[in-house]
């Protein structure tokens, strides 16, 4: 329908009718959000189109609709926004503003960093390690190891760049309370004696640098909060944005669990994955845009399918669509298992790891079978 | 002039100040109104403005044989990049119609997304525009998709430069993208560009997008899904795109089957749905059809995922 409504405009002189709405009305308005009450006043007062408020001056939208005058400031500056976005004219190389070409993510994919697992053949089924600007969700049973791993990628993530790292620093959220001091110190001095050692081999060989690092220094780089509801646990994800661009060098946030909070006491189920979905993709949005890694810790629990019990991860079906990579941890006889479930790009494979007290390694059974051989 | 005076008598007497009003009230009570005003003609020449404003807005006729012609010319079908899946749609996705992938978590659909995009972009000389909500685009995995062997890094620049891919987080940045994609579509057509228009667009998951407004208190979520599932249909039928967009499932209680998400409102909208499940046993993927404008509902096909261009079609 035509935009061009209403003898208000007549009477104060507004001769000429605002340029016809490219789009149907039907959702122009309901492209901005607002509120249900702001929109209903607009429509009747006859702002039907996005060009038809673009078009008038805040004051005159003020008194038209009867809101404020910061409101109709914000209103103003949403439809300019939108409709500055949409009128693109002749990019050669993208249809609309903002897409990118797969060639340039091509040569873009492969220059992109990992964080290390210190496990090496945990490694390489993850083709070099987490992927930054993913979110990577790792479940298992209690006990397979999951703190161990989020602790081991803290201090990973701060391997400066002459070693092969990322240098950067991690945040950790913690919802259970199993963060534990003393073992992320041990698992640190472990790093930085590898670290050491390292440069000695290279001294032997080539001229490299001295390790800097000291295990105190590895503490002071992992940025620790504690949540204990889920209101915090949205709150602090909200917040996560702000302290990120303030803190350039994070490169990972690790939640442990992820899931603690959602699953007792939460009555409206509804809720819950609507709150869950709006969490995944804020946490897909970080991801993308300081190109970091996401690991979320999730726990198990058991599904009732095709007649018997299975474990699965908690949280139900919609929330296993909302991150990008899912590694499983389960027990095969006596050793732990990694298991690759679900990623665009790397094959199913899976391989086994353990838990020392210098963090993350390779199992030994794999050098059994090099004797045998 | 002669519009505002027009209004202004028809306001005063009918009380007609929006056009809504004008439609609603009876068109020969105010043609003759007009001829008994003193400028009888301007009056009428306004109700004919009216008239032919309306007349634009409106979509036009069309019978069965121009239907059918527009089919034949121009809605081709698009090969998936699968043998079996082609076979099972005879011929593979439609131009001009909306396809929907249903499944459980790591099934397939991102796979299958890939490899359609690629096979697009390679054997039937188009673009494809990939929109993706949860970073899962791989331009790796893409390349690997690719079949031709000869000259392989000139090719694998040539396909790969036409695909481009937006990532979104919400909805109303979709309907952003889709609006600004339609502009620049409807320029195209008058700079009358044929080589490489785009032939597929991909939206993966558009569940991840409508799940976080559905349900709860008001009907907005509701409303704006509806919104998106026409607009893709408008884009799909007026530019000869194929549209194809995931889905994931949610178990219902009581027997535990699986069904697709987003409920009864957007099982009606696209055009051919299909559900993939996958054995993890030995990565045999089952393709079956729950949905389709010409085919019976229950047919399947079992395919394997490609790790490289191996099988090509």
């Amino acid at each position: 329908m035509v935009a061009w409504t209403g003898l208000e405009h007549f009477r104060v002189g507004r001769f000429n009718p605002p340029p016809p709405a490219i789009e149907p009305d039907d959702y122009v308005t309901s492209r901005l959000p607002l509120s249900s009450s702001i929109r209903g006043k607009l429509i009747s007062a006859g702002y039907t189109s996005l060009s038809s408020i673009s078009s008038v001056s805040s004051t005159d939208l003020a008194r038209d609709v009867k809101i404020t005058e910061s409101e109709a400031f914000e209103i103003l500056k949403m439809a300019n926004q939108i409709s500055g976005s949409s009128s693109c004219n002749g990019r050669s190389s993208s249809l609309v503003n903002g897409a990118r070409n797969a060639w340039d993510m091509l040569n873009e994919e492969e220059a992109l960093p990992r964080i290390t697992t210190s496990c090496s053949d945990l490694d390489k089924i993850l083709g070099g390690g987490i992927s930054c600007r993913d979110v990577t969700e790792i479940g298992g049973v209690p006990g397979i190891g999951k703190t161990q791993i989020g602790i081991q990628l803290s201090v990973n993530v701060q391997i400066p760049r002459e070693f092969g790292g990322l240098g950067g620093k991690a945040i950790y959220i913690d919802t259970e309370g199993s963060f534990m001091v003393e073992r992320a110190l041990q698992i640190a001095q472990a790093c930085v004696e590898d670290m050491e050692e390292y440069t000695g081999y290279m001294h032997k060989h080539f001229k490299a640098s001295q390790v800097q690092m000291k295990p105190r220094d590895i503490l002071e780089n992992i940025f620790y909060f504690r949540v204990c509801s889920y209101t915090e646990q949205i709150a602090l994800v909200n917040h996560l944005d702000k302290f990120i661009s303030e803190n350039k060098d994070v490169k990972v946030v690790i939640v442990d669990s992820i899931t603690f909070h959602f699953r007792q006491d939460f009555d409206d189920l509804a809720q819950r994955t609507r709150v869950l979905s709006e969490m995944a993709l804020k946490f897909m949005k970080l991801a993308k845009k300081f190109s970091l890694a996401v690991v979320l810790l999730n726990q198990v629990t058991t599904k009732y399918t095709e007649g018997s019990f299975q474990l699965a991860l908690a949280l139900g079906d919609s929330w296993s669509h909302s991150c990008t990579n899912r590694v499983i941890l389960y027990w095969n006889g006596d050793e732990r298992y990694a298991y690759i479930d679900k990623s665009p790009s790397l094959p199913s494979a899976s391989a086994s790891y353990t838990v020392t007290g210098r963090g993350l390694r390779n199992s030994s059974s794999s050098s059994k079978r090099v004797k045998m051989m | 002039m002669g519009f505002q005076q027009v209004l202004f008598s028809f306001n005063l007497v009918f009380s007609i100040r929006f056009f809504e009003d004008f439609l609603l009230h009876d068109l020969y009570e105010l043609a003759a109104f007009a001829e008994r005003q003193a400028n009888a003609d301007r009056l009428k020449e306004g109700i004919t403005v009216m008239l032919s404003l309306v007349e634009v807005k409106c979509r036009p006729w069309l019978n069965g044989m121009e239907l059918l012609e527009d089919l034949q010319r121009n809605k081709h079908t698009l090969s998936s990049g699968d043998k079996g899946t082609d076979s099972l749609l005879q011929g593979g996705l439609r131009e001009g119609q909306l396809t929907e992938l249903v499944g459980p978590s790591s099934s397939g659909k991102t796979q299958f997304c890939m490899q359609a995009a690629a096979s697009v972009a390679e054997k039937q000389d188009g673009s494809v525009f990939y929109i993706d909500t949860g970073n899962s685009f791989s331009a790796r995995r893409i390349a690997q998709f690719i079949c031709g062997s000869s000259d392989a890094a000139a090719l694998r620049k040539r396909v790969l430069s036409r695909i481009s891919c937006h990532t979104v987080y919400d909805i109303y940045t979709v309907f952003d993208t889709l609006q600004g994609l339609e502009v620049a579509l409807k320029s195209q057509v008058k700079m009358n560009v044929n080589e490489c228009r785009l032939r597929l667009l991909v939206v993966d998951s558009v569940s991840s997008l409508i799940t976080p407004i559905l349900g709860g208190s008001g009907s907005q979520g509701r409303a704006l899904m509806v919104a998106l599932g026409y607009l893709l249909k408008k884009l799909a039928h007026e530019h000869n795109i194929a549209v194809l967009v995931t889905n994931h499932t949610v178990g219902t209680g009581e027997n535990g089957k699986t069904k697709p998400a987003l409920g009864e409102t957007w099982k009606s909208i696209p055009h051919v749905r299909l559900m993939l499940s996958r054995d993890h046993r030995n990565n045999n993927c089952t393709i079956s059809i729950l949905k389709h404008t010409s085919m019976p509902s229950g047919q399947t096909v079992r395919t394997m995922t490609r790790k490289d261009n191996q099988q090509c079609v």
